[in-house]
C-alpha cells in the first residue's frame, strides 16, 4: 500500500489535473463563445444576456461560477509549471541536430501559448470585468446605458465591446490572443484525451481530428467578433 | 560513397564533450550503419586514435542494445529498425551525418555514444515480473486467452529495451517503454495478481528515476524500432489513476 501522497505527486496524476481542468476551460469558453454570438443578434439580446449572467441565482450564481474557474484555472496552471520543470531537468544536454518526426509547433510551444493566454486573460479581466484599462470605453465609468424592451435600464455592454474594437490596437491584441487560444487548443484536446487513457479504435481517431476542429471553431468565432466590427459589419 | 561524420565525443562521464568531424570514404551502399562506424574506429586505431564507443550486440534488431540519433532522429531514418538494421543505402554521397549519444538526465552518457540505462533495469525490478508460478512450457497452452488479448501482448511485449522513445521524447520521458511492460503483462490473465501495485510501483520508479513527463507528442512511437503504439500510453494513464483510487 502506497500512501496517497506519493500518488498525487506522481507525473501522470498531475496530468489527470491538468486534463481534467483544461477540458472543464474548453467547456467554459463554449459556454462564453456562445455568449459572445449573441453581438451578432444585436443591441437587446447581449445587454440582456448581460444583466442576467449577473443575477442568476440572485447574483450569487456568478460568484460560484467565478470562484469555480480561479480554482481551475490555478490548479492548471500550478501542474503546468510543476511538469514543465521536470522536463526542463530531463535534459539538460540538448542535441545539437533535432529532427521532429511527428510533434507539431502547437504542441512543443503549449507552456509558451498557456502563458501568454494567462497574460491575455488578465488583460481581457481588466478591460471589461475590472475596467481599469481602455477606461474610456468602460460601460459603468462612462455612463453608456441602455433601456431594454421591459423598460430596465441596464448597463450597455454592447456599446462598450463595439466601441473598444474599433480601436484597431485593441482587436489586434484580442485577435492575437485568439492565435495563441487556437494554438493551445490545437494540441490540448487531442492530449486530453490520451492522458485520460480513451483508447477505443473507432473513437479515438475521430475525437482527435474533432478537437482540433473545435480549436479553430474556439479560435475563429473569438476572432469573428473583433473582424465584424473593424470592418463595420456589427456597429 | 564518401561522408562526413559529426560524432560526439566524450572521453568519461563527467568529461566534457563535443561533437567532431570525421570523414569515412568508400563506404558501400550494403554496409549497416555500425558497420560503417566500425571501418571509422579501423581507421581511429590504426592512426593511434581511440576509437568511438558505441553500445551493440546482436546486430540483427533484437537485443535492444544499438543505438544513437543519427541525423535528429533516434536509430535514424528509416522507420522501424534499428540502428544495427539501418543500411547504408538509406544515404548518399556527400551527406553530412550527426551522430549523437541518447540525450537524458536519467541517461547519463559513459563514453561517446554509449549511455547508462540502468534506469531501465531498477524500474523493471519494481515489477516488470509476474510472482505467480506460470509451470513449465506446455501449461502455457492450457490457459485459453482470447486471441485479441495475446496479440495485444506480444505487440507490446516486441519492446527491447533500447531507449529510443526516451531519447525521442522532446520532454525525455520514458512513458512508452514503461507503458509496454505494464500493458504487456495487463494483457494477460498471468499479469492480474500484481496488476495494480506493478502500474503503480513502475510509474513512482519511473518518476523518481528523473524522467520527463509525457505531454502526448507521439514522438516516441515514431521512433521505436518495434512500432509500440502510444495506445499504451493511453492504458497505462487509465491503469495507474485506477490503480491509485483502490488505494
Ligand atoms: C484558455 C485557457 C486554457 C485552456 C482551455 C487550456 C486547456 C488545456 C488542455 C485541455 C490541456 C491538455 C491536458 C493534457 O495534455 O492532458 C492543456 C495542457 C497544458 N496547458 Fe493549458 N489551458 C489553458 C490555459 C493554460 C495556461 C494559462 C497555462 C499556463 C501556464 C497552460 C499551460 C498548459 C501546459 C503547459 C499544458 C501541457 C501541455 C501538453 O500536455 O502538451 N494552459 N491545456
Ligand atoms: S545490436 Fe541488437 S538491436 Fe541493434
Amino acid at each position: 500500500m502506497r500512501p496517497f501522497r506519493e500518488v498525487w505527486q506522481s507525473t501522470i496524476f498531475t496530468k489527470w489535473v491538468m486534463a481534467i481542468t483544461g477540458l472543464l476551460i474548453v467547456g467554459f469558453l463554449l459556454g462564453h463563445l456562445s455568449g459572445n454570438m449573441l453581438m451578432f443578434l444585436g443591441k437587446e439580446h447581449m445587454n440582456e444576456y448581460g444583466v442576467e449572467l449577473r443575477s442568476l441565482l440572485h447574483g450569487a450564481g456568478i460568484w460560484v461560477v467565478r470562484l469555480g474557474l480561479v480554482v481551475i484555472f490555478v490548479l492548471h496552471i500550478l501542474s503546468a509549471l510543476k511538469l514543465s520543470g521536470r522536463i526542463r531537468k530531463a535534459r539538460p544536454q540538448r542535441y545539437a541536430k533535432v529532427t521532429p518526426q511527428e510533434s507539431t509547433l502547437a504542441g512543443r510551444t503549449m507552456l509558451l501559448s498557456g502563458l501568454l493566454l494567462l497574460f491575455y486573460l488578465l488583460y481581457h479581466l481588466a478591460h471589461f470585468t475590472w475596467g481599469i484599462v481602455h477606461t474610456d470605453f468602460y460601460a459603468h465609468n462612462v455612463g453608456y446605458e441602455y433601456t431594454l424592451a421591459n423598460g430596465h435600464v441596464v448597463p450597455d455592454v454592447y456599446k462598450m465591446v463595439v466601441n473598444s474594437f474599433q480601436q484597431p490596437l485593441i482587436s489586434v491584441l484580442y485577435l492575437l490572443a485568439m492565435v495563441f487560444t487556437g494554438m493551445h487548443m490545437n494540441h490540448a484536446i487531442g492530449s486530453a484525451l490520451q492522458t485520460l487513457g480513451l483508447t477505443n479504435h473507432r473513437l479515438v481517431p475521430v475525437l482527435r481530428k474533432a478537437g482540433v476542429g473545435l480549436s479553430i471553431i474556439i479560435a475563429a468565432g473569438f476572432s469573428a467578433v473583433p473582424i465584424s466590427i473593424l470592418i463595420g459589419i456589427v456597429k | 560513397m564518401n561522408l562526413r561524420l559529426h560524432i560526439w565525443r566524450q572521453a568519461g562521464p563527467s568529461a566534457e564533450g563535443s561533437l567532431k568531424a570525421y570523414d569515412v570514404n568508400n563506404v558501400s551502399e550494403h554496409m549497416s550503419f555500425l558497420e560503417m562506424l566500425d571501418v571509422l574506429n579501423e581507421d581511429l586505431i590504426g592512426k593511434g586514435e581511440s576509437p568511438v564507443a558505441f553500445d551493440h550486440d546482436c546486430r540483427e534488431g533484437i537485443c535492444g542494445s544499438c543505438g544513437m540519433v543519427v541525423n535528429g532522429v533516434p536509430h535514424g531514418p528509416e522507420r522501424k529498425t534499428t540502428v544495427c538494421q539501418l543500411h547504408m543505402r538509406k544515404f548518399k554521397d556527400g551527406d553530412e551525418i550527426y551522430i549523437e549519444p541518447w540525450r537524458a538526465s536519467a541517461f547519463p552518457v559513459t563514453r561517446d555514444l554509449v549511455v547508462d540505462r540502468a534506469a531501465f533495469d531498477r524500474i523493471i525490478q519494481k515489477g516488470g515480473f509476474v510472482s505467480v508460478n506460470t509451470g513449465n512450457a506446455q501449461d502455457g497452452n492450457a490457459i485459453p486467452i482470447a486471441k485479441t488479448d495475446a496479440d495485444r501482448a506480444m505487440d507490446a511485449a516486441a519492446c527491447i529495451g533500447c531507449g529510443a522513445c526516451v531519447a525521442a521524447c522532446p520532454n525525455a520521458s520514458a512513458m512508452l517503454f514503461v507503458a509496454a511492460k505494464i500493458g504487456h503483462l495487463a494483457a494477460l490473465p498471468q499479469g492480474q495478481a500484481e496488476r495494480d501495485s506493478r502500474a503503480r510501483d513502475m510509474v513512482l520508479q519511473m518518476d523518481a528515476e528523473g524522467f520527463g513527463s509525457c505531454t502526448n507528442h507521439y514522438e516516441c512511437e515514431a521512433a521505436c524500432p518495434k512500432g509500440i503504439s502510444v495506445e499504451f500510453i493511453a492504458r497505462m494513464n487509465r491503469d495507474f489513476v485506477n490503480a491509485s483510487l483502490k488505494g
